[in-house]
């Protein structure tokens, strides 16, 4: 799943490992995340949301196929 | 001036320039945490082995026939067993991204130990008399299991 995280990481000056700690998750998660290898759970997206003050859609993209079906 | 709402939080020092930096991969505080908890675990563990080792290595006589070879020769499954929590417990204090790293490790390593077995196994059946299996078994499986590791983790 695509995503924002990247660019909303670097705009706020935070390091992958600053974000880690602030998501309570590993420096290695966080980049799995931005690179799309890894979708967040539920709980994780929530976070990830409320740390960022956005909504979770406008973080995360759903993939074009399941648009197309959708 | 603010371009996008991604603006708004930007701190004064930040800038084009400290992309690099921001992509370093230094390993967090969480990380770090981590590390040392379950290497706190660990490294008892495995000097607990050691030294068990070298006791029934030394005194054990497992060669010999005294009954008592029998209790010698399972007393390092004690600091075994320690080192297979200091596992679960780092296990359990990992996120879920490094669990499932973690697990498609462990199913490589139980992957090569069970085909080790069997084609040893079947090594045997067809007359080739091989000494400690059981040490071959458990070296492939470890060896399956920091590969895949190694493997998993660099993608």
């Amino acid at each position: 799943m695509k995503n924002h995280l990247r660019e909303l990481r670097e705009d706020r000056g935070w390091t992958q490992g600053a974000l880690a700690d602030q998501l309570g998750v590993s420096r290695q998660t966080v980049n799995a995340l931005e690179t799309g290898r890894y979708d967040p759970s539920l709980p994780l997206a929530f976070r990830i949301a409320r740390l960022f003050n956005r909504p979770i859609e406008s973080i995360f993209l759903p993939p074009e196929d399941d648009d197309a079906h959708g | 001036m603010v371009t996008s709402t991604l603006d708004i939080n930007v701190p004064a020092f930040h800038d084009g320039r400290m992309t690099n930096k921001l992509d370093r991969r230094d390993r967090s505080a969480g990380d770090r945490a981590a590390s040392r908890a379950y290497q706190l675990d660990f490294w008892p563990g495995i000097a607990a082995y050691a030294v068990v080792l070298v006791a029934v290595l030394t005194w054990g006589d497992l060669d010999g026939t005294s009954p008592w070879r029998f209790l010698w020769a399972v007393l390092p499954v004690v600091p075994a067993l320690w080192i297979v929590r200091a596992v679960l417990r780092h296990a359990r204090r990992i996120d879920d991204y490094q669990r499932f790293l973690l697990l498609q490790a462990l199913g490589g390593g139980f992957a090569v130990a069970m085909v080790a077995s069997v084609t040893l196994a079947f090594l045997e059946i067809a007359g080739l008399g091989l000494a400690g299996t059981g040490w071959i078994i458990y070296g492939a499986g470890m060896l399956g299991w920091i590969i895949t590791g190694a493997i998993v983790g660099r993608r």
